[in-house]
């Protein structure tokens, strides 16, 4: 493989981006809110806490995943008032489940290349509106030829990741549910948190088994939600702002939708994304350097995956470190301090967004309960996408 | 933004929405009709005929399956078609108790992906020719202590009357038995 | 070097698909809510952002602040624009009906919705009145006006 993927760029940018702002609304199963109003409510808080109005506003990018959730085609379109982007530049993005974090990684060449001083970047997802369930618009990611004829559940695609990441690193199921235990437990300061809880080991393994090795307590929620980041270059944050946390570096990275042909137990395209956020930021030894993270946890397994493809532990070393504690708030290295998908909630794009504002409140120093116990200087946060495909990652120092 | 922050946003129980003034309910219409496209309806149709057919990327001799009418390293057209065994190994599998729309299963289902004997790639590559399908003949017990991970397999191929030229032509994929 | 096509169009397989949702749900939102209210009560809502007012009432004002929800029930409707539909969605035909843009005379935006009036009786300017169905009848949906009328 052409190891040079994802790290062959160009890292001279115009303007140096901050991020001085950030709103996020409750995640919940089913919200009264329609997306735009949702959109709007996040949009309003992050422009309040950066003490800024629209009309400071020069670009719009907004996230959210695929219209069949929402069930309105041209789902960024629609939002594009809500958002606040009401007759400015505005442009929706869009990779799968990676989206979230591909929101402030657009809004950041949108002022990297001197194209705007400030951006709004928000994140939206409903995905309430499905009924029976949104498992039936989820069945639409398979492959119509050779695999919905075999009649595939989403949770399977995850359960054979997990399961050959077990078989690989040689890790329990015990193991993978201190994950969950961890990140619901950290979502009870969380003040969005849809499934925070204090649970066990044993209360994720007793729970109902979907796809062994998945169990209902393995998987993050359903839920709607909007998330927002406001973002601007060095001279407007440092106006805005007495603590801009500034954007070190970013990366995503795709790999093909023939995930039956690829090694399964190792993420390598969060690997990509990771090294080229890295590489920005001049960060060489990760897992010494990063103080805390938000690595994407859909399902607990995803967040020690994804803990090795961004090389804050070596492959199959998280488990181990994850019952020490490392990854503990007040661990070497806290992951989800937010308390993760798995315990605030998972409205897709806008549950990415939220771990970038959580890596934002932490260096800031604002995130209160939640402040990781270590000094903190360097935060990542990362999504996940598509047919075990996509990484994107966001580097953040105070 | 600490844990006490009051956050926007009107959370409604699932009877609290049904009974909302202006609530609108709309069934969608969509129907789409999916080409296979070239390469995998000659691999269709080699299902059918009981053969798992392969394309070979003339630069770096990998074989795809599924066939892909490029090779996404080399960028090359794929060329050559290839028969291949069919046999495999296990990279991974799962027991399933729940249907496409959750409901619960009688019998659990054990699904998962085996990598297909096929020329082109080095031993414990990352990328490999493999197919995504059911597993029979493996014990659910293999599959929670991983020793059906790795186990060589087989196709098991419907009668060739009932074959239709497509992937479930393949009933499942079955343990290759010892000697 | 190309894929060589050696398979007719004809013979390339199909795969039929339909999407697997029985139903979506949308929920009226916030204003929508409001405004959901007051159709059943028979009255059309706006919103006042300074000097303008948006029918239907909008998520926020441009400024990105919350506006003040006015009634606009009786304020004088011209129709902005309007077509006539001669076939369904499908092709085939059907009655000539009116669809038209619909706003109060100094209000932003509009409603979409049918006018009970002959074809060659429209035209862009005229006064219209929105008519309702009868108050057992309304769900707090735009259906809830059954159409305007010229007034």
């Amino acid at each position: 493989m052409r190891e040079v993927m994802g790290v062959r760029m160009n890292l001279h940018v115009k303007d140096r981006v901050a991020v001085v702002g950030a709103g996020i609304t409750l995640f919940r199963r089913r919200l009264l809110e329609t997306p735009r109003e949702l959109a709007w409510e996040a949009a309003k808080m992050a422009l309040d806490n950066a003490g800024l109005t629209l009309a400071d506003i020069d670009c719009v990018v907004i996230g959210t995943a695929p219209d069949a959730f929402d069930g309105i085609h041209f789902n960024g379109e629609y939002l594009a008032d809500g958002a606040g982007g009401y007759g400015k530049p505005t442009v929706r993005v869009y990779v799968g489940g990676g989206t979230g974090v591909f929101v402030p990684i657009a809004a950041w060449w949108h002022v990297a290349s001197g194209l705007c001083n400030t951006v709004l970047a928000v994140a939206e997802e409903k995905m309430s509106p499905a009924h029976p369930h949104p498992q039936g618009v989820f069945a639409y990611i398979w492959d119509p030829v050779l695999e919905r004829p075999l009649g595939p559940n989403l949770i399977w695609i995850f359960a054979m990741e997990m399961r050959r990441y077990m078989h690989r690193c040689g890790a329990t199921k015990e193991d993978i549910a201190l994950v969950s235990v961890k990140n619901k437990r950290n979502a009870l300061d969380h003040p969005a948190a849809q499934a925070a809880a204090n649970i066990t080991v044993e209360d994720v393994l007793n729970s109902e088994t979907l796809v062994w090795p998945v169990n209902r307590l393995d998987i993050s929620p359903v839920s709607d939600g909007a998330a927002a980041l406001i973002l601007a270059r060095e001279r407007e944050a440092r106006r805005i702002t007495d603590t801009p946390i500034w954007v070190e570096g970013i990366g995503w990275s795709l790999d093909n939708t023939h995930w039956y042909n690829r090694e399964l137990g190792y993420p390598r395209y969060v690997q990509y994304a990771a090294r080229m956020a890295y590489r920005m930021a001049g960060i060489e030894r990760p897992w010494k350097e990063i103080d805390v993270a938000e690595p994407y946890d859909p399902f607990d397994y995803k967040e020690l995956h994804h803990i090795e493809g961004l090389m804050l532990a070596r492959p199959c070393e998280a488990p181990e470190l994850l019952k020490e504690g490392w990854f503990d708030r007040d661990g070497e290295l806290p992951t989800s301090p937010s308390g993760g998908l798995l315990g605030v909630g998972n409205p897709i794009a806008a549950a990415g967004l939220m771990k970038a504002a959580e890596i934002f409140w932490q260096l800031r120093y604002e995130a209160g309960r939640r402040q990781a116990k270590k000094p903190v200087h360097k935060g990542v946060a990362q999504a996940w996408g598509d047919l075990m495909q996509v990484g994107t990652v966001i580097v953040m120092s105070n | 933004m600490g844990e006490k922050e009051k956050l926007p946003g009107h959370y409604l129980k699932s009877r609290e929405m049904y009974e909302l003034p202006g609530l609108v309910e709309y069934q969608p219409q969509a129907k789409y009709r999916f080409s296979a496209g070239q390469a995998q309806t000659r691999f269709l149709e080699g299902l059918k005929e009981g053969k798992i057919m392969g394309v070979r990327c003339p630069r770096c001799g990998r074989v795809y399956v599924p066939p892909r009418a490029y090779c996404e390293y080399c960028y090359a057209a794929t060329s050559e078609w290839v028969e291949l065994p069919g046999t495999g190994v296990i990279h991974t599998a799962v027991i399933s108790y729940i249907s496409t729309f959750r409901e619960r299963l009688e019998k659990p289902e054990i699904v998962g992906v085996v990598r297909l004997d096929a020329p082109g790639y080095k031993e414990d590559s990352y990328e490999f020719a493999g197919l995504f399908h059911k597993l029979c003949g493996v014990a659910e017990e293999d599959v929670k202590s991983g020793k059906a991970i790795g186990m060589r397999v087989k196709p098991r191929w419907r009668p060739p009357e009932e074959r239709v030229g497509d992937v479930n032509d393949i009933e499942c994929f079955e343990p290759v038995e010892e000697g | 070097m190309s894929w060589d096509k050696f398979w007719k169009a004809s013979s390339v397989k199909h795969y039929p698909g339909k999407m697997e949702v029985e139903k979506y749900v949308y929920t009226p939102g916030i204003h929508g809510l409001e405004m959901a209210k007051a159709l059943k009560e028979g009255r059309i809502l706006g919103m006042r952002c300074g000097d303008t007012v948006y029918v239907p009432p909008r998520t926020f004002c441009p400024d990105g602040e919350r506006g003040e929800l006015v009634d606009v029930t009786d304020e004088e409707w011209i129709v902005a624009a309007f077509t006539v539909i001669t076939r369904d969605m499908y092709g085939n035909p059907v009655e000539p009906q009116v669809v038209a843009l619909v706003r109060p005379i100094d209000a932003e935006g509009g409603l979409f919705h049918y006018i009970n009036a002959e074809p060659d009786e429209v035209w862009i300017g005229m006064r219209v009145r929105p008519v309702f169905r009868p108050e057992g009848e309304r769900r707090g949906l735009i259906t809830d006006i059954r159409y305007f009328e010229p007034a």
